[in-house]
């Protein structure tokens, strides 16, 4: 018998944060009794984002690459996870957090009146930079949401290559969203959407508890799921890794070709060696790649196209839109039913329904551009996939894929070859 | 530092860790169950409205002098109420952290019953390798589909997504420019508004029933007698297309009226001079109004409460709660609703502004409220919690202790304080669905309603410590819709059965009672020494204030007469279904 863990875990969460909240929500007695209300505070800013937790996230970057390399200590990494759970998700509350960072440096891109400060510019670039050199250790150990999962990822099954690669478009699509939400000024996708974030300040948006708890149960048998699906950082951390000098290697020293991590990574992220037999006429694959690079323009085109056409729903995730749209229906009689918080508020704030779908209609105008570069981009990643999987690349031993592998160590007890063998 | 797997068994190990692991689980199970419970029973709970306590504050409320004993109970039953509802709290909150404690023991149990019984890697016939590679090409398949399936899934939800609203949004930015202002609510910034003083006032007509909607014309002179058909002693009149039961108001040289059916509502300015309709506006529904019509009585319709004039703005309030407020030239400054009333027969109440408030009776079966709204902004000023439904308007008495607005409702007539809103007295002395308004005149306050009995309340006291009291009461002929008046030593009113009863004002002693053609729902007005009443069959009659009915006047206004009319100097402006009608003396 399983025991749903991660709803049960959510729902506790859920639960105490509640409870503080309800207590303040009463008017006080109507009378003087012995209760005293619970006084309302209001904590200042407390000065977060220093040096100091950039500089621990250095040294939380270079212990794990440290653990990944040469101690190749899985129980190490585990230790450090608990930390980085602890230490960056619980403490810190996960902000800032190098996933959502990603929206910051895009802003400061975009978006002419931001600017980003040096503090949130490290927690962006130390982990790419560690990519780039040492492969995802960020991802093994220090990252917060990856370190949530990779504790209750108790019983992981390996799923197909193929469905792994198909549903790790996901994070493109993800990343696209993300960066054409900071670009049309629609807002924080991935802090919005954040399931493990709700967890880490116990708050009580219940639907967002309820997704983390779906992806935690999942992560039981699936493992980080999130990382792997959704994770728009992840893009950027995976090519970062894919150039990496040095990377995680399974045996320590030369393959023996055993084949015991054959089943080890429930992450799909060990490359085998490629089959000594042939397993496709090389012809056949020649024609393949060059008719998919002369149809990759086209599939961009549409791509683009698709996107451009997609302005109109893509829009409504921008609050002005969504808004606008509301008020509009509200007006027409076709929504009845008041109570919408936003649409509340703006019917007293004094602006005018003309003034509010005067910048919807700009904003959609801007999604149409964004709309066509996103379609235009998951166009050229598809096809950049579609190639890749034509090319077979020569090679004689298990090794990790650069680009998927999270450097967890999962691997290294499974090998059998000693150091210097 | 080389770290190996080992792939020791160990059964002892492994049954502890699943014992604890089954144990962990079933009792966070439990325990998730008993916090689902409590929290639901938490979320139930609302300790501030339990309902004896509820029923307790109504009493003690209620109570004629201050009742230590049950507020005591009260402040035992609210302590124990809410001590009952924190510890629910405290136990959920105990609750959730034993939940994360057992769900942390299941998940290192578990993890280490995983590692007490390993699963030892198993090599394939077929090597992982080889089944890997032809997954390339199945690959390659699922990426292609799933490329098709976002490019025809963006198409479809864009294709679905493209309403009507959005091309009609897209297609007319200068139309959305235009509904400003119907959009604009109550919340719109908007410039302070000079109040006129009460002496202005008193020149025009700027409400129901005159100046502080008493039915007192502070004018001596008004044409006698007049005849429509023939066009004698008739200034100018003009057609009317649209419905509404409201009296004419009149500020300055223009007059005002509202008109509404089901869908369409407007205000329409005429110059009193000519009779030439300066502008008529309609108004558009404000964003947060009804869009249901509401259900209302044929003799009531939707525009039966009268306008306020007042100053540069008017004020116009609808059958479906709809407050606007125009200024002279028609444009919309502010608009509010107050949603449909709960009140079977429509809303019929007046506007009554003075000073900086306008007063909105909005007297409903549920959560009935007297309204002090800012004449400049739309907003509350302040707002008073009535207790019963009604149908009347408030008027302003100027008392020897200051103004007063005085209200009628099915229970009670009470008396506010103008500027505050606070209630300065209320005496039970009224009964059933009161339409007529009170009448006030020499510290004497009149409250009647048909079905139940007519009251002389006397006020008495000081400026902000008033007393009433009921001197009198009446109960044979009553009034039902037509709002009495006083001229001091009488009041008088019409009935629905076509009466006009005379009463002594000290002492409720009936004077005289002059039965007429038909029944009365116009209210009469008082005019130097004269009073003017029409009948539903549309006659006025004019007759002299005094102890013996002295009739100066008879003649037929050609339709019926629900509206009251207005009197300004030598004039009489008077509304009937189809026509609008200035009326001068020679």
């Amino acid at each position: 018998m399983r025991t749903p863990v991660a709803p049960i875990a959510a729902a506790a969460a859920f639960l105490v944060s509640t409870a503080h909240a309800i207590e303040l929500k009463f008017a006080p007695p109507d009378f003087e009794t012995e209760y005293a209300m619970p006084y309302l505070f209001i904590p200042p800013p407390d000065g977060r984002n220093t040096w100091w937790e950039a500089l621990i996230l250095f040294g939380a970057l270079s212990l794990t690459t440290w653990l990944v390399f040469k101690a190749r200590s899985r129980r190490g990494l585990f230790g450090v996870s608990v930390f980085s759970l602890l230490f960056f998700g619980f403490y810190r509350q996960g902000c800032i957090c190098p996933v959502g960072s990603t929206q910051n440096v895009a802003a400061a891109i975009f978006l002419p009146d931001v600017a980003v400060s040096w503090i949130i510019v490290a927690f962006f670039v130390l982990p790419l930079l560690f990519s780039l050199f040492f492969g995802r250790v960020f991802c093994a150990s220090v990252c917060p949401l990856g370190a949530m999962q990779e504790l209750v990822a108790i019983a992981p099954i390996r799923i197909s290559p193929a469905l792994e690669r198909v549903l790790g478009l996901g994070k493109y699509i993800y990343l696209g969203l993300a960066i054409l939400g900071v670009a049309t000024g629609a807002g924080f996708l991935i802090c919005r959407y954040d399931p493990f974030v709700r967890l880490y300040r116990l708050n009580d948006n219940f639907g967002m508890l309820i997704a983390a708890a779906l992806i935690l149960l999942i992560g039981v048998f699936i493992a980080r799921p999130y990382c792997r699906f959704l994770c728009p950082y992840g893009v950027l951390l995976g090519w970062m890794s894919r150039f990496s000098k040095f990377h995680l290697q399974i045996p320590p020293s030369p393959c023996v070709e055993c084949r015991l991590c054959e089943d080890s990574c429930p992450y799909n992220a060990i490359d085998m060696p490629t089959p000594r037999h042939l397993v496709e006429d090389p012809a056949q694959g020649k024609k393949r790649i060059r008719g998919l690079v002369f149809l990759a323009p086209v599939f961009i085109l549409l791509g683009a196209l698709g996107g451009y056409m997609m302005y109109e729903p893509l829009s409504r995730m921008h609050p002005t839109v969504s808004l606008s749209e509301r008020i509009a229906l509200e007006d027409r009689g076709i929504i009845t039913e008041r109570g919408n918080l936003q649409a509340d508020t703006f019917r007293v704030e004094g602006k005018t329904a003309a003034q509010l779908h005067a910048e919807s209609l700009a904003i959609k105008e801007q999604f149409k551009t964004g709309g066509a570069l996103l379609g235009a981009f998951l166009a050229l990643i598809i096809s950049i996939k579609l190639i890749e999987l034509s090319v077979i690349k020569k090679r004689t031993i298990f090794e990790p894929h650069k680009e998927t592998c999270f450097s967890c160590g999962r691997c290294y007890p499974y090998c059998p070859v000693e150091e210097g063998a | 530092m080389l770290e190996k797997r080992e792939f020791d068994k160990s059964d002892f190990l492994w049954r502890l860790s699943s014992t604890i692991t089954i144990v962990a689980g079933l009792f966070s199970l439990l325990v998730f169950i008993l916090i689902i419970v409590n929290y639901w029973m938490i979320k139930r709970a609302d300790p501030v409205n339990h309902e004896l306590l509820t029923y307790l504050r109504v009493e003690y409320a209620n109570a004629p002098e201050k009742d230590e004993a049950l507020a005591q109970r009260i402040r035992d039953l609210d302590l124990i109420t809410r001590k009952a509802f924190f510890t629910s709290q405290t136990h959920l909150r105990i609750g959730a952290w034993v939940l994360l404690g057992s769900v942390s023991i299941f998940l290192i149990a578990f993890k280490n019953m995983m590692r007490w019984r390993p699963q030892l890697p198993e090599l394939a016939d077929v090597p992982t390798a080889d089944k890997e590679f032809l997954a390339y090409a199945q690959s390659r398949h699922l990426i292609t589909w799933a490329g098709i399936g976002l490019l025809a899934g963006g198409m479809m939800t864009s294709y679905f997504s493209e309403t009507a609203l959005t091309a009609e949004l897209l297609a007319q930015p200068a139309a959305a420019e235009g509904g400003a202002e119907s959009a604009a609510g109550a919340g719109q910034a908007a410039a302070a508004v000079t109040a006129p003083a009460w002496d202005e006032m008193l020149v025009n007509w700027p409400s129901f029933r005159g100046p502080g909607a008493n039915g007192v014309a502070h004018f001596t002179t008004a044409p006698v007698s007049w005849d429509v058909e023939s066009g004698e002693g008739v200034r100018w009149s003009a057609d009317l297309t649209m419905p509404g039961h409201n009296s004419p108001v009149i500020w300055g040289n223009r007059l005002y009226i509202s008109s509404a059916d089901e869908t369409v509502r407007e205000v329409a300015c005429y110059d009193t001079e000519t009779g030439d309709l300066v502008w008529k506006k309609t108004i558009n529904a404000l964003p947060t109004s009804p869009r249901e019509a509401p259900d209302v009585m044929e003799d009531t319709g939707h525009a039966a409460s009268t306008m306020a004039a007042h100053g540069d703005l008017v004020f116009a309030l609808f059958a479906n709660g709809d407050l606007v407020a125009l200024d002279q030239e028609g444009n919309q400054r502010w608009g509010r609703s107050f949603g449909i009333p709960d009140n079977h027969y429509g809303h019929s109440s007046s506007l009554l502004a003075y000073g900086d408030i306008l007063y909105v009776q909005y007297d409903q079966a549920v959560e009935p409220k007297l309204h002090g709204v800012n004449i400049s902004t739309g907003k509350d000023a302040w707002v008073a919690e009535r207790n019963k439904i009604s149908w009347a308007s408030p008027i302003l008495a100027q008392t020897t202790f200051g103004p007063q607005v005085i209200l009628a409702s099915e229970q009670d007539a009470d008396g506010y304080d103008p500027v505050t809103g606070n209630l300065l007295w209320s005496v039970k002395c009224l009964g059933g669905e009161v339409s007529p308004s009170p009448a006030y005149a020499n510290g004497m306050v009149f409250v009647a309603n048909e079905y139940a009995v007519a009251s002389g309340v006397t006020l008495e006291g000081a400026e902000g410590a008033v007393t009433a009291t009921v001197s009198w009461e009446f109960n044979e002929l009553l009034p039902e819709v037509s709002s009495p008046v006083g001229d001091g030593d009488r009041f008088y009113f019409g009935t629905a059965i076509g009466d006009i009863v005379c009463l002594d004002a000290k002492t409720g002693e009936t004077l005289w009672v002059e039965e007429v053609e038909d029944g009365f729902y116009a209210s009469p007005i008082l005019v130097g020494d004269r009073i003017y009443i029409a009948d539903l069959k549309g006659n006025m009659y004019v007759f002299r204030t005094g102890s013996a009915y002295e009739e100066l006047a008879r003649f037929s206004l050609g339709e019926p007469a629900f509206a009251t009319p207005a009197f300004m100097d030598n004039r009489v402006y008077l509304r009937t279904p189809e026509k609008l009608y200035c009326i001068e003396a020679p």
